[in-house]
Parts: C-alpha cells; structure tokens; sequence
C-alpha cells in the first residue's frame, strides 16, 4: 500500500490552487485589455441599432450588462472588479445615492447640449451635488396604468384604485419595480408621494396583497410587455408608454393613461464610472447617447420606447404621436417624481416587496 | 392475411394513439418555436404571417450573438476534454490501483451529481468574490468541468472491465511501458466510452444556464446571451436562435449516433 | 481474480480529486461560513450566528418558498413518471425492433433544444393568444380566450415536458434490460399478461424508474429558469428565492443559508433514493 504524507499532499492543492486561481486571475486582465466600452444600463440600451453607429465610428465594442432596478445594478456592481465598468444608467433618482458611494465621476456641463433638454428634465437638485454635475437626464416616461382598450372600460382606468378593483381579477400585471409601484398604490389610497413615510407601510401592504391575489403575474419590463401583447393580461399595474408603444404597431389598442389623482414619472440619467479606465471614450459614448441622432434612436430603442431629455431628437412625426409628445407638459404637471427614502426606509420597502413576491 | 394485418392493427391502436399524443405533447413546443421563427410580424404568436428569414438575418448579423455562440463552443469543447481527461484519469486509478480511502475518493468525486447547479454556481461565485478573481468565461468552463467529471468518471469507470485489466497485464507481461499500455491499449478499448462522456459532457455545458450566469462577465455563453436577449424585448430573434440550437444539437445527436453506436454495431 | 497495483494511484486520481476539491468542496466550505454571516445595512458582518437559518424557518414566505418548491416537485414527478412509463414500455416491448432506436430517438428529440427557449417556446404556446387557445377556439370547445401561462400549472407542465423525455429514457433502458426469459418463464407457469407485468416487468423495472426519478427530483428542486418564464411570480420557488437574494439584494449570508437548506433536502432524498443509485463496474 502507498503511503503519501499528508503534508505533500496539502502542498499538491494549495500549488494547483494558487496556479489556477493565478491563470484565472491574469486571462481576466488579458480580456480587459481588448478596446471595450462596458456599460451597466436599462434594457433600452441593448438595442444593436442604437450602437451600432457609435460601435462602427470609434471601433469599439460596447458590452451592455442589463438590470432591473438600481438595487439589483448595485448587487451586480458588488459582485465585480473596480474598473469594471464604463458608463452607468441610472435612475435620476437615484444619482445622489449613486455619489454618495462613490461610483461616478463628475462631467463637464459644456460637454453636453444642455439648453436642448426639456426644462423640466433637467432637475439639477437630482443631479447635481455639491455643484457638480454627475449624470446627464437622458428619458423619461411614466409608471401609471397601461391597459388594452378593447378589452378594459378605460373611463375605470382614471381611478388610480382601480388597481385592487375585483372587476379586473385575473386580468392585471404588476410591474416589478418596488417604488413606483407603492407609490401608486399610496396615489390610489390618496395618500401624496411626496408624504409617504414608514408608517403607510402596512396599509400599502395590505393592498399589495390584494393586488398578488388579483394579478395574473408580476415581472420585468418585458414579461409585462409579453403578457399584454399576447392577451394574458388587460391591465398592467405601473405600466406605461414604455410597455406599449414599442407594440404600438402590433397592436394599437394598448393604451396607457394617468389616473386623475396622478401617476409616477421615472426619468434615467446616464454618467461615467468613476474607477473607468477609459473615461474618455465613456464621455464620448454619454455624447452620442445625447446627441439628436442617439436620442431618437433611444426613445424607440426595441426594449421599450419612452420620451427623450432632448427637445430635438430626431423622431418621425409618427414616433412623437406614438410617444405622445405634444401632451407632455399636461402630463408632467399631474405626476409625482419617484420618491427618494433614505436607507431604513428603503429596505423597509424592499422587505415589504419582497414578502409581495412570495406572497401567494 | 389482411385479416390478420387489421387484427394487430386493431390490438396496437391503443399503443399507437397513446404514443403519438405524448409524441404531439413533446413536439409541440418545439414545433411552435421553429414555425414562429419565420413569422413576419413583431410578436410570435398567431396569426402566423410570413414566411420570412428576417429574424434569422438579425441574429446572423448580431456580432453578440455570433461571439456567444462561439463561446458557448469553445466553453463546451474544452471543459467536456478536459472533464473527460480527468474523469479518465481517476477511473483508471480507482480501477486498476490500491488506494487508501478509495471509497470516500469514489464519493467525493461523484458528490457534485445530486447537488444542484444554481447551488455549485453560487459558491463559486462567493469564492471568486472573496479572492478577488474576476468573473471569466474561464470561470464557466471550471464550473462545468466541476459538474461534467463525475459524470465522465462515472461512465469510464463504469466500463472498465476486469477483461480489459487482464490484456493490460498481458501487455505489461511483454515489456510494454506504462504509458504505451494507457495509449495503445487502455484508451483504444475505452474509446465508446470516452467519447460518450465527451458528447454528454458537450452537451450539459453547451445548454448550460445558471452558473454561465453567475460567474461569466461580459463574455457570455449563449444560453445567457438568449436569457438577455428575452429580457430586452419579445420578438421571433428568440425563435430563431432557439431554431438554431436546434439544429446544431441535432446534428451533433445524429454524428454521436454515427460515430460511438455505429461503431458498436459494426463489431 | 484481482491483481490491482499500490504504487502511483495517487497520480492518477489526484488531478481530478483536486480539481472537486477545489472548486466544489472548498465553495461550499465558504458558503457554509457565510451563511452564518449577516448583511446588515450594505456590508457583510463577520459575526458567527445562526440568524439567518432562522429567519429562513420563521418567516412564512421564506418557508413557503421550500413548500411550494417541494409541491411543485411531486406533483411533476408523479405525472411524468405515469406519461413516461407507457411510452417507455411501448417502445421497448411493442415497437419492431427495427424501428425502437429511431422510435426513442424522435421521443428524446427536444431535448435538444436550448433549456432557456424551451420554457419560453412554452410561454407562447400557452398564453391567451397562443397555440392552444386558439385551437379550442378554433375547435369550439370554448368561445373566449383560456389562458394556462403564469400559473403553477404552467410550472408543472414545463417541468413534465422535460422530465417525461428523462424518464422515458431511464425506463426504456432499464426495461430492455429485462431477460425475456424471466416473461417466458411466467407465461409457461400460465400467468396472464397482467399479472406477469404486476409480479415480473414492473418490480424488475423499478431502478429505471427511481433513477429517473431522483434525476427529476434534484433538477426540478433546483431550477430556476422555469419558473421564473412560466410562473409569473404567482408563486415563488426556492430557486427564485435565492436569485432574489442574489440579485436584489447582493444578500450573500441569506442566500447562502437558503442553498445549504437546498442541499440538504436534497442529501435527504438522495439517501432516500440511494439503494437504487450505486455506480457499478461492469
């Protein structure tokens, strides 16, 4: 029988260990080291159309990592190498949080077209801090009710408690973004966004309960989409332009409306990494985004459409009809920004999403 | 004589029909899936409108697409090698050699079937993060050797035969050399074998989802290029692709039939 | 007669011994350690407690999570094993041998589809402007649009799809296996078909079927593809749970202590199963 000493054999791991883990360590530099501009984004920036000009004039490649919410983009940034990443899109609303970490670089004003962006977009209190510019507004759009109108009595959708309504049971969506969708049910309950604290939590929770037990089913921007799209659903609770008009020509009959006690704006911000490497051609990238050419194609980008931040995008008369672009100064004033809770409210939020998840 | 034909026809109708409904269930998916990736329209639902390649185009001219699929080959490729090597290797040293413990050796190297890939994904992705190494394509082909060499160490040792041990010995007993006994007798014996476990070990990683996800970076393989694509808009580009894999792993059903069943057939 | 060798074993098995070790015993070693850590206001504390574990047991829709994932997984095994075992056993006993090869091979086909386009592909098929709700419309068995997506139904039926082309393969192996003789002998003992399936084939073929059943049950537990493409968040299930964690809240500890809950239902079932799960040399 051979007897190997222990000892040996220890030493045998610990020299295979370190020398995978070094390969491992050096083909992960190795792979940085090729021209790639690596962006953190919303599913509206994945569209190759929308890239491929910016891919083709600076011979690059963008690699775009997409996520869901500003909590699930920062588990993804925590789970990676500083120096990562590039170019961040980021919910304006959450800029300041962003800072506070410190993700993002400061940006030159001058470097953008900033008398182009609607005066109501440009928001400085949410993206500018301490006097510096940090993100640039880039979209916006709503968080209301979307709903198909061959199918649901749309005077019924102006009531924002129409989302709880057991005339809709098994007809409704929720959208799966914890924020907007509690502050609407708060609007519905009559509570205003801009007063809604922990203590409205369990009466919201209540509703969101009910709402599990009405919805058909809760999911991405996409999953909402599909369900409409494809009659699973009439309803989509927080939905909006962005889960309609990309399907507008497939079917015209999926509308979207601001209830009258108002609805939930949403609006992203895009800025560069402060630990990028190529912060140069991030900025670069930022630009294009900007620029009238890159914003009409990212208000019509193949994830979901939504209003551009600049005034002179390039879009058809068609697409602005289908954003709806004339109506925006009404629907602006009738709608509350995403509410910014500090940490324990926040995750107080989060649970209270979380247990609504796994409700059944 | 047709009296005769109309009999068993009638004894076998009940069979017939049960295996031709489970046969509809299981095709139907599929079916739906390939007949959409021609439709002409925005949504892969009925109607059905077309037939049109523009979805086809779309993926064939996405670089993304096309570089996972590569990845997804050359990933699949090496880790199924590299799964059978070592798979090889340990059977051949638990069949033929005395060693100590061999049965908390056979364990250990088989423990990694019954515990779940989201499972074997997520403590690798907690061990990278805790030594600081990046997310790589590397890191998926580590991961899918972790769950394809049990299952080539499965079949290898499975086939290894006291018979084969005794023309092994044979061999030795002529002054062949250790390694010429591996290369020209051991492997040409275990040939079906070995290239079961690599088609299989292809297979499992070339569909694999959940640890691809979590260890990869931007490099992706194609079943998380598929699952971003899903997530950034419902369109007949999933049909296709899906069409695709299809196809490819047909193919590759159809060349493993060949080559290991063929074979055996022909002795 | 065995006349295996003692010197230089170690050689052989080493590398694929370290290669476990390293990249499967070590991993779950760490996660056992972080399960016993918390996440507590963005950073992960380094304190041993068992906190986590009970959150897992006390809080309900954690626990449900587990419930539904276990629910789920029965309910799919015992359909697939019944659509599976007739196909199985037609195929071996009653197809001309001629045609069995070809006959398993189009039973197995999707298979090869990707696993990712397979739920989806059944997300359309189900829907109400899908396949099926148009053919019975279109048949008159209802008027209105039915929708089956987005339910556990949907779940299970996703999950049966796949395990019952496992299952069909793990039965027909085992079956064909089966000496002719042992049939033969029953017949001329005079025992009539029924019974020399109930007393003969079934209990011979019972290994196929625990096979393929414990495989269905460890794939199914840990899954999360398909129900998160097909269940619509109606309901969630473990695997869902631990990505929410994963994903939404970068909770390492808590996700962490979920899996090892995970796995040890599962070493659970697996020894439950182990009489039937042995590797043996031919």
């Amino acid at each position: 029988m051979i007897t190997i000493k222990s000892k040996s054999v220890v030493k045998a791991v610990l020299l295979f260990v370190v020398i995978t883990f070094g390969f491992l360590t050096v083909s992960g530099s190795v792979q940085a080291a090729r021209k790639e501009l690596n962006v953190l984004t919303w599913c509206d920036h994945t569209d190759p159309a929308l890239l491929r000009s910016f891919e083709q004039k600076h011979k690059v490649r963008i690699n775009m990592k997409e996520y869901d919410g500003t909590g699930v983009a920062l588990a993804l940034l925590e789970q990676s190498q500083p120096g990562d990443w590039d170019v961040f899109v980021v919910d304006s609303i959450d800029v300041a949080r962003v800072v506070k970490l410190g993700l993002l670089e400061p940006l030159k004003e001058a470097d953008f077209p900033f008398g182009d962006i609607f005066p109501q977009i440009r928001t400085p209190e949410l993206h500018n801090i301490q006097g510096k510019l940090y993100a640039m507004p880039e979209k916006f759009g709503y968080n209301t009710i979307a709903y198909n109108n061959k199918k649901v009595d749309p005077a019924d959708m102006r009531d924002a408690a129409v989302l709880w309504n057991p005339k809709y049971k098994g007809r409704m969506a929720v959208y799966d973004y914890y924020i907007p969708v509690i502050e609407m049910v708060a609007i519905g309950l009559g509570i205003k966004p801009t007063q809604l604290n922990k203590s409205h939590l369990p009466a919201i929770k209540e509703k969101l309960f009910a709402m599990k037990k009405m919805s058909k089913l809760v999911g991405d921007v996409v999953q909402v989409q599909t369900a409409l799209a494809t009659g699973e659903v009439d309803i989509i609770a927080g939905g909006g332009e962005f889960s309609v008009s990309v399907l507008h020509k497939e079917n015209p009959a999926l509308d979207w409306v601001l209830p009258n006690q108002g609805g939930v704006r949403w609006q992203q911000a895009i800025g560069v990494f402060a630990a990028s490497t190529q912060k140069d051609l991030a900025v670069k990238f930022v630009q294009y985004i900007l620029s009238p050419e890159g914003q009409g194609k990212l208000a019509t980008s193949s994830c979901y459409w939504a209003m551009p931040a600049n005034s002179k995008a390039v879009l058809t008369p068609e697409q602005k009809k289908i954003l709806r672009w004339d109506e925006q100064p009404k629907f602006l004033s009738n709608s509350y920004f995403y509410l910014q809770p500090d940490e324990a409210f926040d995750k107080a939020m989060l649970d209270v999403w979380t247990q609504f998840l796994q409700h059944k | 004589m047709v009296k005769q034909y109309l009999v068993s026809m009638w004894k076998n109708a009940p069979a017939v029909f049960y295996v031709l409904l489970v046969y509809v269930f299981i095709f139907l998916p599929v079916a739906v899936l390939v007949l959409f990736s021609f439709q002409d329209a925005l949504l892969p639902i009925p109607p059905f409108q077309g037939p049109s390649l523009r979805w086809y185009e779309a993926i064939f001219t996405d670089f993304r697409i096309m570089d996972a699929l590569g990845n997804s080959l050359m990933v699949a490729v090496v880790s199924a090698a590299l799964s059978c090597f070592l798979g090889f290797l340990a059977a051949y040293g638990l069949a033929r050699y005395t060693i100590r413990g061999s049965g908390v050796v056979q364990w250990l190297l088989v423990a990694p079937l019954s515990v779940s890939y989201l499972i074997i994904g997520m403590g690798l992705l907690i061990t990278f993060k805790t030594m600081a190494i990046p997310k790589s394509l590397l890191a998926v082909i580590i991961g899918h050797v972790v769950i394809n060499l049990p299952l080539a160490f499965a079949i290898i040792y499975s086939q290894m035969g006291e018979h084969q041990a005794n023309i092994e010995r044979a061999a030795r007993d002529l002054g062949a050399a250790e390694w010429q006994v591996l290369v020209l007798i051991t492997l040409p014996l275990l040939w079906p074998a070995l290239l079961a476990s690599f088609f299989l070990s292809f297979t499992l990683s070339w569909d694999e989802f959940i640890i691809a996800l979590l260890v990869s970076r931007f490099d992706v393989t194609l079943p998380v290029e598929i699952w971003s694509l899903l997530r950034s808009g419902l369109n007949p580009k999933t049909n296709a692709v899906g069409s695709v894999v299809f196809i490819v792993s047909i193919v590759l059903v159809f060349v493993m039939e060949i080559v290991v069943f063929g074979r055996r057939k022909s002795k | 007669m065995r006349a295996k060798r003692k010197l230089g074993g170690w050689g052989f098995v080493g590398p694929g011994l370290l290669w476990t070790i390293a990249f499967f015993a070590v991993p779950l070693l760490i996660m056992a350690a972080y399960s016993l850590f918390q996440r507590i206001g963005g950073r992960i504390v380094t304190d041993l407690s068992l906190s986590n574990y009970l959150a897992f047991f006390t809080k309900p829709h954690h626990l449900n999570a587990l419930i539904n994932s276990l629910e789920v997984t029965l309910i799919t095994t015992i359909i697939s094993i019944i659509l599976a075992y007739p196909l199985a056993y037609i195929l071996a006993f009653r197809v001309p041998p001629r045609w069995q090869r070809i006959a398993l091979m189009m039973a197995i086909l999707p298979f090869w589809t990707s696993y990712v386009v397979r739920s989806y592909s059944w997300l359309l098929v189900l829907s109400s402007n899908g396949v099926i709700s148009n053919i019975v419309q279109w048949l008159g068995v209802v008027d209105s649009p039915i929708s089956l997506a987005n339910s556990r139904a949907a779940i299970v039926l996703g999950f049966v799809h796949f395990f019952t082309m496992l299952l069909t393969l793990t039965i027909f192996a085992n079956l064909v296996q089966i000496s002719p003789n042992y049939k033969k002998a029953a017949a001329d003992l005079g025992a009539s078909r029924l019974q020399t399936f109930w007393r003969i084939t079934l209990p011979l073929s019972i290994p196929g079927v625990m096979v393929g059943a414990f495989l269905t049950i460890v794939l199914a537990l840990g899954d999360y593809i398909t129900p998160q493409i097909l269940g619509g968040f109606r309901e969630v299930l473990l695997p869902q749970a631990i990505m929410l964690q994963i994903q939404r809240q970068a909770n390492f500890p808590m996700a962490s202590a979920m899996s090892l809950v995970l796995m040890v239902v599962i070493s659970i079932i697996f020894l439950l199963f182990s009489r039937w799960l042995k590797i043996e040399r031919m």
